[in-house]
C-alpha cells in the first residue's frame, strides 16, 4: 500500500496544530486580562469562523473548569451557535459595528444563526485591557523590563526609518534612475500637451467648417 | 530474540486459534493475555502521559484532537472513552457535552484509571465524569446507552478485538458512532523502515531511561507490528455489525483513526 508523499502532507493535521496554538495563546491572553465576566456571559455558547484562507472551520467554545472560563478551540462544525463564513481581509474590517450589515451586503461576510453571539465574543476581544508592560515586570523585573522596552522602542524607530528610507531609495531609482515609471509632473505635462492639441484641432476643425461655407468655394 | 532480527515479525504472527492469542510477538494462552497486558499498565501508568508526550514528540495530541473533530459531539451527548487510561479524550469531551452530557472513562487498568482520575480532578472537572473499571469484551453497560464511543490506542491491547466490538456496537445508540484511534501500517515504505529502527532501536531505550521499563515499550512496538492493518480493521468493524465504516490515515498511516456508525 504505498501512496504519494502529497497524500502524506495532507495528513499533517495542519487544522489540529493551529487550534492547538490558538487554544493556548488565546487562553494565556484572556488569563491576564480581564474578560472572565465576558466569558462566562458567553457560557457553553460556540462561534464557528471558516476563513477563505485557510479552508477549515475553527470553532470557538466557551467552557469553564473550576470556575474560571476558557476557550476551546476545534474543528468542529456540529454545535454552532454561530457561524460566520468571511476572509481575513474582512475579518480586519469587522472592527466597527456598524460596518456588519454593509459587509455583508456586500457578500464579504456569511452569517448563519445568532448573531448576537459573533458580536459578544467581538466584544471581548475589544474589552481585553491588558498592561503587557506589567505583565513582563512580573516575570523579568522592572529594570530588566524598562531597559527592553527602549530597546524595543529603538528598534522599532529604526525599523520604521530604513523602511522609508528603503521605499524612499526604491522610488528614485525606478523612477529617475531606470525610468520605468512617470512622475506625477510628466503625466500633468502629458495631459496638458492632449488638452493643447485638442484645442488647436477644433480651432482648425471650426476654420475649415467656415472656409468650406465661405462664398469663394 | 537477537538485537538484529527482534523487529522482525516471527513466523506465528497472526496465527493465534480459539485458545492463544498474541501479547507482542508472543503466542500466549488467552486466558493470560489480560493479566500480561495489566502489568504493562500498572508499571507505566505513572509515567504514560509524559512516556506519550517523548515517544510521539507531542503529535498524539494532534491525533487526540483529530479524533474530538471528526466525531461530531453536541452538547448534551453521552460519549464513552474506552480504554481512556488518563483522560486525554476524556478531558475535551467532557466540556464539549456540557453539564446536560455525560463521559465515561472507562479502562480495564485500575492503575491507569486512577491517573486518569486524578488528573481530570485536578483540573476542575468533576461535574459530568463517571469512572468506570471495565473489560471491553464485557462492557457493563445497558444497550443502546452512547451516542459516541471511542477508544484510543486500546484496542490492540484487548484479547478478542471481535467480541469487543460487537459489545461496542452493542452499547452504541442508533445512529451512534465508534471512533478507533490506533497506530498502524505506515503507507510509504520509507516512513515504514523508519519507524520500524525507531520503534525497536530508541523506543525502549526511552521506555527504560524515563519509566525504567524497556520491557514494556518493547511489548509496545510489537504490539503494534501484530494488530491489523488499515484494511483488516475495517473488515473487522464491517463484520461486527458497523455501518459506513471509513479509516482516515495520519501521520503516514502511523496512526490511523477507524470510524463505523450503528443504525
Amino acid at each position: 500500500m504505498t501512496v504519494p508523499f502529497t497524500n502524506i502532507k495532507k495528513q499533517l493535521m495542519f487544522p489540529q496544530a493551529l487550534a492547538a496554538s490558538l487554544e493556548i495563546i488565546i487562553n494565556q491572553v484572556l488569563s491576564l486580562g480581564s474578560a472572565n465576566s465576558s466569558l462566562e456571559k458567553l457560557g457553553q455558547k460556540t462561534l464557528t469562523l471558516t476563513l477563505a484562507e485557510l479552508g477549515f472551520p475553527l470553532s470557538f467554545t466557551v467552557t469553564s473548569d473550576l470556575g474560571a472560563s476558557n476557550l476551546l478551540v476545534t474543528s468542529l462544525t456540529e454545535r454552532a451557535d454561530c457561524i460566520i463564513n468571511t476572509s481575513l481581509k474582512t475579518l480586519r474590517e469587522l472592527q466597527a459595528k456598524q460596518q456588519l450589515t454593509e459587509l455583508i451586503k456586500q457578500d464579504k461576510l456569511d452569517v448563519t444563526g445568532d448573531i448576537k453571539v459573533a458580536q459578544q465574543f467581538a466584544n471581548m476581544a475589544q474589552n481585553l485591557d491588558i498592561d503587557w508592560q506589567s505583565e513582563l515586570a512580573n516575570h523579568i523585573g522592572d529594570v530588566a523590563t524598562y531597559k527592553l522596552m527602549q530597546l524595543g522602542k529603538k528598534i522599532a524607530a529604526k525599523l520604521s526609518f530604513a523602511a522609508t528610507q528603503i521605499q524612499t531609495d526604491a522610488s528614485e531609482y525606478v523612477v529617475h534612475e531606470q525610468r520605468l515609471v512617470i512622475t506625477k509632473n510628466q503625466i500633468e505635462h502629458f495631459n496638458q500637451a492632449v488638452n493643447d492639441v485638442s484645442k488647436d484641432v477644433m480651432a482648425l476643425e471650426t476654420r475649415i467648417a467656415r472656409f468650406n461655407k465661405s462664398p469663394n468655394n | 530474540m537477537s538485537a538484529t532480527d527482534k523487529n522482525q515479525l516471527p513466523d506465528t504472527a497472526h496465527t493465534s486459534t480459539d485458545s492463544t492469542t498474541h501479547f507482542g510477538y508472543q503466542t500466549i494462552d488467552k486466558e493470560d493475555k489480560v493479566s500480561m497486558v495489566a502489568g504493562v499498565f500498572h508499571s507505566v501508568a505513572k509515567q504514560y502521559d509524559i512516556m506519550n508526550d517523548l515517544m510521539s514528540f507531542g503529535i498524539h495530541r494532534l491525533w487526540k484532537r483529530f479524533t474530538i473533530d471528526a466525531s461530531g459531539v453536541r452538547p448534551g451527548n453521552n460519549v464513552l472513552d474506552l480504554a481512556g487510561g488518563t483522560g486525554d479524550l476524556t478531558a475535551k469531551f467532557s466540556q464539549l457535552v456540557g453539564k446536560q452530557g455525560k463521559v465515561v472513562l472507562a479502562d480495564i487498568n485500575s492503575s491507569m484509571l486512577n491517573v486518569g482520575r486524578d488528573k481530570l480532578r485536578d483540573k476542575g472537572l468533576v461535574q459530568n465524569i463517571d469512572y468506570v473499571q471495565a473489560n471491553a469484551q464485557y462492557l457493563p453497560f445497558e444497550d443502546n446507552t452512547f451516542d459516541i464511543v471511542t477508544i484510543a490506542f486500546g484496542l490492540r491491547n484487548v484479547t478478542d478485538k471481535d467480541m469487543a466490538l460487537r459489545s461496542i456496537y452493542r452499547v452504541l445508540k442508533p445512529g451512534g458512532r465508534l471512533l478507533v484511534l490506533e497506530f498502524s501500517k505506515p503507507e510509504h515504505e520509507i516512513i515504514n523502515k523508519a519507524y520500524d529502527f525507531y520503534s525497536f532501536n530508541i523506543l525502549p531505550k526511552i521506555g527504560e531511561l524515563v519509566a525504567k521499563d524497556g520491557d514494556s515499550y518493547q511489548y509496545l512496538a510489537e504490539s503494534i507490528r501484530m494488530h491489523p492493518d488499515q484494511e483488516t480493521l475495517k473488515a473487522m468493524l464491517d463484520n461486527a455489525g458497523f455501518e459506513q465504516t471509513s479509516f482516515k490515515n495520519l501521520t503516514g498511516g502511523v496512526v490511523a483513526l477507524h470510524k463505523g456508525y450503528k443504525f
